[in-house]
Order: structure tokens, then C-alpha cells, then sequence
């Protein structure tokens, strides 16, 4: 057999493997369709063997042998965990999600074990509304600085003034094209709207998942990211359904698409973003002119949890600049702590899908807590999936 | 006192049937029961459940009605392409293929279905997509083929996916049909073609019923395949569901489309098995 | 343009290969038209083997089958101007009694119309006095009627041959004599060929003109049933069909046959080379009584079996083993019959003793 032959076949050995470990770890789909398939509950254990020594800093209070993290794809660096353990004892148990909105599903349920979980910043409210996260014990996270915080990104962790979750990091949802396929300029969603039906043909993918799909319909349509205004919403439907027949996919899934061609233009976040663009230089990712989303993701504690004080030791631990900083490398998305910002390497803050100039920041919104629960987008959702 | 034989008897059937009835009731009659209480509840503020009685969740079943109507028509569609696909093949396996390797070829039908189906459609996925068959064709010349995330590669994932489930019923009914009636008929003068029509096929109706009622029912709650092969663009009941109870957490909705699919369920089963029992002439059919 | 064929069936050099194992082995045969033939064998003797080839479900591996004078050789059997009864019929159970019935008509090309065939249907199911069952269904009718719908369903369509394969073995013994009784009838009022294949001699003599006696894939004997009984060509046909007395004795010059005892039988049979033999006897044709002879053999009655009308005696002859002796009863006294541990004496006319070189 040629050269010429295996690496042209369509799939090598090595290349299924790969994907298959990967759909195993759950990173098939980063927003929704994990959930769906109930491989998010199957859960990752990173570490299971006790650390060898326990420092004094953790001594003090007895944190068991495991604890349990919920969390997003690809959205750790594994090494993280694994220090946790040697230094503390304690077991990681890491449960990926699909959506904010599975998350909440899920919590609201009862019964998810988690001591510590990754919401994302439009969702906290509805959380402390519903009383199913607790205020957050500044004493047991003095890793963290308030100081040292971009508040315009970690505000929405504090309600009516109480603390109720800790920044991870933020990011932007922009477009990513791959500029051999398409040729037209993609700068807005307006455009993003048109290739699709055009150039795009048949090639561009939308998440699943009302905040980024409705929003930036709206966008496009000169409307808020936010809108639940019906008549807003309806033109907002209009266009979906007018470009669902030209899209390759409705899926939050689009890394494998946009890296095999078989997709050449998708929504897309930022820390995806940027690894596409590392690994694919022709795929280029931009924010829309017109608007979209800018987001932070937070760490919070549920009201629920069996372990809290191990829950608060990863906090803590992940508060650590020193730790932050190698989670920020592994996962490219933007941080929010200026300790950790001065210790990341010139090559990422320079980068600018990591960190946009302002100018192209501000026409972005923050998801707002109304879309969470707005029976109307969810609707909106379902008819534009459906048609 | 001592026990009387019946007693025993009884007391020994109640303890073996004792562990089946607890798990039924626990994971079957009490979940219903709990979806019937729901599906007449309203949605909660921010989702959930909230105590009410009220039958708009079902007056609201139209805002599904085309999650519905595309469930409805696959479901049947899939069946039957599964069934033109399935009966040669089980036709071969029973009668035809040589008996030494009947139970490897058997196994070949059915070695598949261990595997995830999950895993086995994500393998779908490569094979349709740009670096699979729209690769090779691209070697020959024929470029940007999409194969992937159409309509065609979700029946196509359909019928690989529940090609073992149609394949086994009809296996069985032609397996067991007794050669002799083969030869009966040939010898009334009835050529192959009109002996297959008029002995082999009818006989073998339990098995088609069995494997078109089982493809049906479980293709009304299908929503992986049209999810992973069908880019998201497919939308059925199961799809519903689940954005209904993962995403926007509108449980008594839910609850009412998922009643509505188990009665649509029922009502399909009890067709089939009337169709099966009116062609067999017997009430001795086992439907799934 | 050739002669009207007197034969309806006839083999010639037949042979059946399954792989290694040779079920039929070179076999001639020729059923006259209208004959009862009876294919009669233990299990695996061949002819089932026989019968499927001449219904066309099995193909000779040498020789030819001739069906009314032409070869059938690879002629599928839906071709066949033969019909079949099957074993335990199979009959189709979709159907009820006059689809069953029917079924051969709805093949003929060009079509019947519905009302020949309905008229036909009728007299059929007539024919085997199952007027008003048309409509019922296969698994409602018992095993006799099951039968009958098995045999109007086969000559339905007017064959020249008739094929029965055990068509009686599943039903009850009185049933089965009536049975025998109305396919006898049939095939005298039909004129047909028929050909039955069966394992039981009793099935086999009462019915047919002819029997095949079969065994390990040849024809033993062919002949009426009479000759078959009473002169069986080899000592497996006497062994088979009947009930049959065996010793060893000795070929002595002249025709005469020394038994172990060492007393002389004159057989008459001077073709026979001078050697071991094996005599073959009747039970029926041995006389037993109290007193003893010269001439006649002695021994103790070990067992009876009283049979009504006749009686059958196990008796160990001196010098020759277990003898079995099927004697009628000539009054109705208990003298008439001899009880176990009596001393009998027994004799029979040499004529009746089967001589076969061992």
C-alpha cells in the first residue's frame, strides 16, 4: 500500500482512536448535545490515589478522599486536578455539561453530588433566586483578590451585595470562517446570515442553543442580543427558519466539522477559537460589528453539596495564580485576574481572538437572565429546530 | 399450621415474580405515573414543575405538531426501508447460506449491536463526512460532495442502526418455517416466486410485524441519530423531550408529549398485533 | 412419436450421493401404470430418498427417473404431473380447508375460473367426505380429517401419480386401518398410480398390489405382497416383512440341511452349494402339539401371548433355541391351549422352510 493511499483514506487507525478517546472524555459537543446523549454524566476520575503528603494549608479541615467538579469540555488542564490531589488527598471527580441550561436542569432536579460547578455569568441569579447555590466564604478562598479583578467581567457573581460565585475566566462568542472556502468578507452577523445562504451554502453551522442562535439573529437584525420583545422575535424567527435549509448543522459540536471542511463558517467561542486557529491558520475568528455575546464563567458552590470543604479547597486552589496561569494556557480562554494576565506568555496576550482590542469588544453583550428562563426563546428554539 | 401444597406453590410464585413486579412498578408504573401528574402541572417560574390541574400542557401538543408529524412519518418510513433491507438478508441467512456457517453469518448480523450505538454513529459520521466517501470521490474528481447532515445519511443511520432488530424477528419466523410447506407448494405446481408469495411471506408476517412494531416504537423515541446524522436539523419527538427536559426545563410539557408518544406507542402496537393475528389466523403471536 | 408407456414411474441405474453417504444405490425399477406400490424399508433404507426424487425435491446423482415415459431429470417439481401427501401433511396453516384445497387449481395457467375451481374444490373435498369443513381452519381439524385434506389437496389436480409418504404413521391404530381401507378404495376408483412409502410391513401388505422392499439404499425384493411374504428373496426381506423362526443348519449332498441338534431337514433345494445355511420359518407355519414323534423336533413352552382367536407360544426347542408359534385355536376349550413349562413336541413341511446360504 502507498503512501499516497493511507494518508488520503479516509480515516487512519490512529484518527479514530483519537476521536473515539475524545468522544469518551465528552468533548463531542461542547454546549448541548452531550447532555443529550447522557455521556456527561459519565463521569472522568483524574485521579484517584491519595497525595503522598498533605500540606499544611489543607490540614486543618477534614476534607474526605473525593469530591466532585461539574464543568465544560475541554475547559481544564488535567494536570490542574491531579495537583490537587497530590497536594490535598483528595480525588477529582469531573462531570462535563452540555449547556447552562442542563446544569440548571439538573440542580433543580436534586441529587447531582457536585461540591463545586462552572456557571456561566447571565445564569447566577437564577441560581440564588432558586437558593440552589450558597454565598461564597471569602475566609476559605484567600487565594482570591478582589482587587486584582476586571469587575466588568466578575460583577455578576455578586447579588443584592453578597458573593455568590468566583470568575474563571471570560470570553466572547464571534464567527470562525475558514478563509480558503469563503472568499466574501465575514465581519457581522448580518454577513455571517447572508454567506450562510450564499457562499456558505449548505457549510455554516449554528450552536444549539437559544442565547447564541436567537441572540445573534437578533444582532443581525439590528436588536439586542437580549431581546424578548415578540415582534423582535419574530423577525428574529423568520431569518432562522429562512437560513435553516442553507446550514450544514444546528449542533454546539463544531470543532470536528470546521477541522474536517465539512463546515466552513460557524458561531463560535472564543477559546475554540483560538485553538482552531492555532491548529488551522486559515480558520479565522472575528467578533460581529454589529454585536454578540461577551461572557464569564464562575465557579459557585450548591446549596446541595456533600463536601463543601474539599469544594472550597479546589476553589482555592484554583484561585492560585500560579495554578490559574497553566489553566488559562490549556484552555485559551481570557482571564480575568490581573496576577494571572502578567504571568501568561506574550504569545497569548498578545493574541488577539484571546484578547480583542476594545473597540471590537464593545458593541458585545452580556447574556441577560431573562433569555434563561424566557419560555418565548425556548419556543423559538424548538420551532426553528423543527421546521 | 401446616401449609397445603397450593399455598406453597403460590407463596413460591409470588416470591420468584416478587423482584420483576418491584422493578416494574419502581421504574415503570410510578416514573408514569409521575409523567401523567406532571403533564396536567404547569411549568414553574424558572422551570420545573409546579402543582396544578390543568390540560393546557395538552392544548399546547400543536406547538410540537411538526416534531410530531416528522416522528410519525419516520418512523414508518425507516421501518420499511429497514424491512426491504432486512427480509433478503434474513431470507439468506435462513434458507439459503450454508448451514456450517449460518451461526457466523448470524453473528455478524448481530456482533454489531454490543457496540454503543453511539460509537457505531459516530463512525457513520466519518464515513460521510469530507475526509470518508466525499474523499474518495474527491480522488476521482467528483468535489464537494455534502453527505453528511442530510436527510438521506439520517435514514441511512436508521436502517444500519435497527437493521439487527428487523433482521432477528424475521430470522426466527423463516427459520422455523417448516420446509416441507416450501415443498408442498412446489409441488402443487406453484413456481419459486408464487411460493414465496403464497407460503413464505405469510408465514413469516409474525416475524415482519414483530420487527416492524419493534423498529417503529423505538424510532418514536429515536433523536441520537437524526441529532449526530442529521447536523441537528432533524427534529423529532425525542429531540423534543429532551430540549424540553434538559434545556428549557418545561417538565409538564414534556410530561404531556411524552404520554401522548406512549399512547401513540400503544396504539401501534395493538395494530400490529391485530394485522399479525388476522394473516396468521392464530392468537399465538409473540409481538416483541 | 413413442408407444403409450405402460410404466408411470421407472428408475433406471439410479444413484443418490449426499457427499460420502450413497442413500440410493444404483436402483431399476418399474411401476405400472395404476399400481398400489409400496416402498418399504427400515429407516434410512432409501426410499423417502426414492419418493422426493420422483416428486422432484431430489435430484439422482447417476441414472434417470422416468415419470410417464419421460426422463425427469432436473425437471423442478412444480413441473411434475405427481402430487404428494406428506408426512404429517403439510398442510398450510394460513389457509383454511378449501384454500388448501384450492391451491393447486390457483396454479394452472392459463386460470381456471373461480367457479371450476370451487366446483372442483367441492367434489374433491366431497371425495374424501369433508363436504362442509371448507371453511375451517388447519389447526381446528384432528388428525384424520387433517389427513383427508392433505390427500383432496393432492388429487385435486387430477395427477397420474399419487405420492404418500407415512401418511398414516401419525394417527391412531383404528384410524389407521380405516384409513388404509379408504386409500385402497380411492386408488381403485381413481385408477391412479400410487406410491407409499412406509416403514410398516403391515401398512405395506394390506394395501398395495406391489412391494419394494428396501434396505441400505438397493431394492430387495420386488413382488406382490403374497409373494413377498411367503417367498422372500433374502433373508433380510423374511426378517423384515413378518414374523420369522431363524437357526443355522448345515448343506448337506441332496438337498438335505443338518440343524444344530442333529436332525436332518430334506428342503429339496439341490441349487444350493453344500455349506452353512440359515433356515427361515414362519411362525404360523410350525404345528405344535402334546405328543411327541419321530420326526418332529421337542421342547418346553417358555411363554404365551393369548391372542383370542389364536395364541402365540415361545418354546425353546432342544438343541436349537427360542422358537416363536403362532397356532389357531381349533375349539373353545382350555385344552386347546398348551401352558408355559409344558413339553410340546413341534413339527412343519420342509416345504415351508425358507433356506438361505449364510
Amino acid at each position: 500500500m502507498s503512501k499516497w493511499f493511507r494518508e488520503n483514506a479516509p480515516i487512519s487507525a490512529r484518527d479514530l482512536t483519537e476521536e473515539f478517546m475524545r468522544l469518551k472524555r465528552g468533548s463531542v459537543t461542547r454546549r448541548h448535545f452531550l447532555g443529550v446523549t447522557g455521556l456527561g454524566l459519565a463521569a472522568a476520575v483524574l485521579a484517584r490515589q491519595p497525595g503522598l503528603f498533605s500540606s499544611e494549608a489543607y490540614a486543618a479541615e477534614d476534607l474526605g478522599s473525593a469530591m466532585s467538579l461539574a464543568t465544560w469540555p475541554n475547559y481544564h488542564d488535567p494536570a490542574t486536578f491531579e495537583a490537587f490531589t497530590a497536594a490535598t488527598g483528595v480525588a477529582v471527580e469531573v462531570n462535563v455539561f452540555g449547556s447552562n441550561e442542563e446544569m440548571l436542569a439538573k440542580l433543580q432536579a436534586g441529587g447531582t453530588g457536585w461540591d463545586l460547578f462552572v456557571p456561566t455569568n447571565y445564569t447566577i441569579s437564577t441560581y440564588v433566586s432558586l437558593g440552589l447555590i450558597d454565598p461564597i466564604d471569602l475566609a476559605k478562598v484567600p487565594n482570591f483578590d478582589p482587587k486584582t479583578q476586571n469587575t466588568r467581567f466578575t460583577n455578576e457573581g455578586t447579588v443584592d451585595g453578597k458573593v455568590f460565585a468566583l470568575p474563571k475566566n471570560w470570553g466572547t462568542t464571534g464567527i470562525a470562517f475558514n478563509s480558503d472556502k469563503v472568499k466574501s468578507p465575514v465581519t457581522s452577523w448580518k454577513e455571517f446570515f447572508e454567506v450562510a445562504m450564499t457562499e456558505a451554502d449548505g457549510r455554516a453551522m449554528v450552536h444549539d442553543y437559544q442565547l447564541t442562535t436567537i441572540g445573534n439573529a437578533l444582532v443581525s437584525l439590528g436588536f439586542s442580543f437580549n431581546s424578548v420583545k415578540p415582534e423582535e422575535l419574530a423577525k428574529a424567527e423568520e431569518l432562522l427558519i429562512k437560513v435553516k435549509p442553507h446550514l450544514y448543522a444546528i449542533n454546539s459540536d463544531y470543532q470536528p466539522s470546521m477541522r474536517a471542511s465539512d463546515a466552513w463558517m460557524t458561531m463560535c467561542w472564543t477559546n475554540d477559537g483560538a485553538q482552531l486557529n492555532r491548529d488551522i491558520p486559515e480558520i479565522q475568528f472575528v467578533l460581529g460589528t454589529d454585536g454578540g455575546e461577551i461572557w464569564s464563567d464562575f465557579y459557585a458552590v450548591p446549596t446541595s453539596a456533600a463536601n463543601k470543604p474539599a469544594g472550597y479547597a479546589l476553589l482555592n486552589f484554583l484561585m492560585d495564580p500560579q495554578n490559574a496561569v497553566k489553566e488559562h494556557v490549556a484552555n485559551g480562554a481570557p482571564t480575568t485576574d490581573s496576577r494571572v494576565l502578567s504571568l501568561l506568555p506574550a504569545e497569548i496576550t498578545g493574541n488577539k481572538i484571546v484578547y480583542p482590542d476594545e473597540a471590537a469588544l464593545t458593541p458585545l453583550e452580556f447574556g441577560a437572565a431573562v433569555t434563561l428562563t424566557d419560555p418565548a426563546r425556548a419556543e423559538l428554539m424548538a420551532r426553528f429546530k423543527s421546521a | 399450621m401446616p401449609l397445603t401444597m397450593t399455598t406453597k406453590r403460590r407463596l413460591v410464585t409470588t416470591a420468584l415474580l416478587a423482584p420483576a413486579s418491584v422493578w416494574l412498578f419502581v421504574f415503570l408504573v410510578l416514573p408514569f405515573i409521575a409523567m401523567m401528574v406532571f403533564s396536567v402541572g404547569e411549568r414553574g417560574p424558572a422551570g420545573g414543575y409546579q402543582t396544578a390541574f390543568t390540560f393546557a400542557q395538552y392544548a399546547n401538543l400543536p406547538a410540537r405538531s411538526a416534531a410530531y408529524w416528522n416522528t410519525l412519518m419516520l418512523a414508518p418510513v425507516g421501518a420499511f426501508v429497514c424491512l426491504i433491507v432486512a427480509y433478503p438478508t434474513a431470507y439468506y441467512l435462513a434458507v439459503k447460506a450454508n448451514p456450517r456457517y449460518r451461526l457466523l453469518l448470524v453473528s455478524l448480523v448481530v456482533v454489531p449491536f454490543w457496540t454503543s450505538l453511539l460509537v457505531r454513529t459516530y463512525a457513520w459520521m466519518y464515513i460521510l463526512g469530507s475526509r470518508g466517501i466525499p474523499n474518495l470521490l474527491d480522488m476521482i474528481g467528483i468535489e464537494d460532495v455534502r453527505l453528511l447532515n442530510t436527510p438521506g445519511a439520517v435514514l441511512l443511520g436508521i436502517v444500519y442502526g435497527y437493521l439487527p432488530l428487523m433482521i432477528m424477528p424475521i430470522y426466527v419466523s423463516l427459520e422455523k418455517l417448516d420446509r416441507r410447506l416450501l415443498e408442498a407448494s412446489a409441488d402443487l405446481g406453484a413456481k419459486p416466486v408464487s411460493t414465496f408469495f403464497s407460503v413464505t411471506l405469510p408465514l413469516s408476517l409474525p416475524g415482519v410485524m414483530t420487527g416492524v412494531a419493534l423498529v417503529t416504537i423505538l424510532l418514536l423515541g429515536e433523536y441520537l441519530i437524526p441529532q449526530l446524522l442529521g447536523g441537528g436539523k432533524v427534529f423529532f419527538i425525542g429531540n423534543a423531550l429532551v430540549d424540553l427536559f434538559l434545556q428549557s426545563r418545561n417538565w409538564p410539557f414534556g410530561s404531556a408529549i411524552a404520554v401522548t408518544l406512549v399512547a401513540i406507542v400503544v396504539v401501534v402496537l395493538m395494530v400490529a398485533m391485530r394485522i399479525a393475528w388476522r394473516i396468521s389466523g392464530t392468537r399465538q403471536v409473540d409481538l416483541v | 412419436m413413442t408407444s403409450a408407456p405402460t410404466n408411470d414411474i421407472e428408475f433406471r441405474s439410479v444413484t443418490k450421493r449426499y457427499g460420502a453417504v450413497t442413500a440410493v444405490s444404483d436402483i431399476n425399477l418399474a411401476v405400472p401404470k395404476g399400481a398400489f406400490v409400496a416402498l418399504l424399508g427400515p429407516s434410512g433404507c432409501g426410499k423417502t430418498t426414492c419418493l422426493r426424487m420422483i416428486g422432484g425435491f431430489e435430484q439422482p446423482t447417476e441414472g434417470e427417473v422416468l415419470i410417464a415415459g419421460n426422463v425427469a431429470n432436473g425437471v423442478p417439481a412444480y413441473r411434475r404431473p405427481v402430487n404428494m401427501v406428506f408426512q404429517q401433511y403439510a398442510l398450510f396453516p394460513h389457509f383454511d380447508v378449501e384454500q388448501n384445497v384450492a391451491y393447486g387449481l390457483k396454479q394452472l395457467r392459463p386460470r381456471l375460473p373461480a367457479a371450476e375451481i370451487s366446483r372442483r374444490v367441492g367434489e374433491a373435498l366431497e371425495m374424501v367426505r369433508l363436504s362442509g369443513f371448507s371453511k375451517r381452519r388447519i389447526h381446528e381439524m384432528s388428525g384424520g380429517q387433517q389427513q383427508r385434506v392433505a390427500l383432496a389437496r393432492a388429487l385435486v389436480n387430477k395427477p397420474s401419480v399419487l405420492l404418500l409418504d407415512e401418511p398414516l404413521a401419525a394417527l391412531d391404530k383404528k384410524l389407521r386401518t380405516a384409513m388404509q381401507i379408504e386409500l385402497q378404495t380411492l386408488q381403485r376408483d381413481l385408477g391412479i398410480t400410487f406410491v407409499l412409502v412406509t416403514h410398516d410391513q403391515e401398512e405395506a401388505l394390506s394395501m398395495s398390489d406391489l412391494v419394494c422392499v428396501m434396505s441400505a439404499g438397493s431394492i430387495r425384493q420386488l413382488a406382490t405382497p403374497q409373494e413377498v411374504y411367503d417367498r422372500p428373496a433374502d433373508l433380510f426381506v423374511a426378517d423384515f416383512v413378518g414374523k420369522t423362526n431363524r437357526f443355522d443348519g448345515t448343506m448337506e449332498a441332496g438337498g438335505m440341511v443338518r440343524l444344530g441338534n442333529g436332525s436332518a431337514l430334506a428342503s429339496g433345494r439341490t441349487d444350493l452349494a453344500p455349506g452353512a445355511v440359515t433356515v427361515a420359518l414362519r411362525p404360523e407355519a410350525i404345528r405344535l402339539s402334546r405328543q411327541a414323534g419321530a420326526t418332529t423336533l421337542e421342547g418346553t413352552v417358555t411363554h404365551r401371548i393369548f391372542l383370542g382367536s389364536a395364541a402365540e407360544y415361545s418354546v425353546a426347542v432342544d438343541g436349537l433355541g427360542d422358537f416363536l408359534i403362532t397356532a389357531e385355536r381349533q375349539s373353545q376349550s382350555e385344552n386347546d391351549l398348551v401352558a408355559p413349562g409344558e413339553r410340546v413336541a413341534i413339527s412343519f413341511d420342509p416345504g415351508t422352510a425358507h433356506i438361505f446360504p449364510a
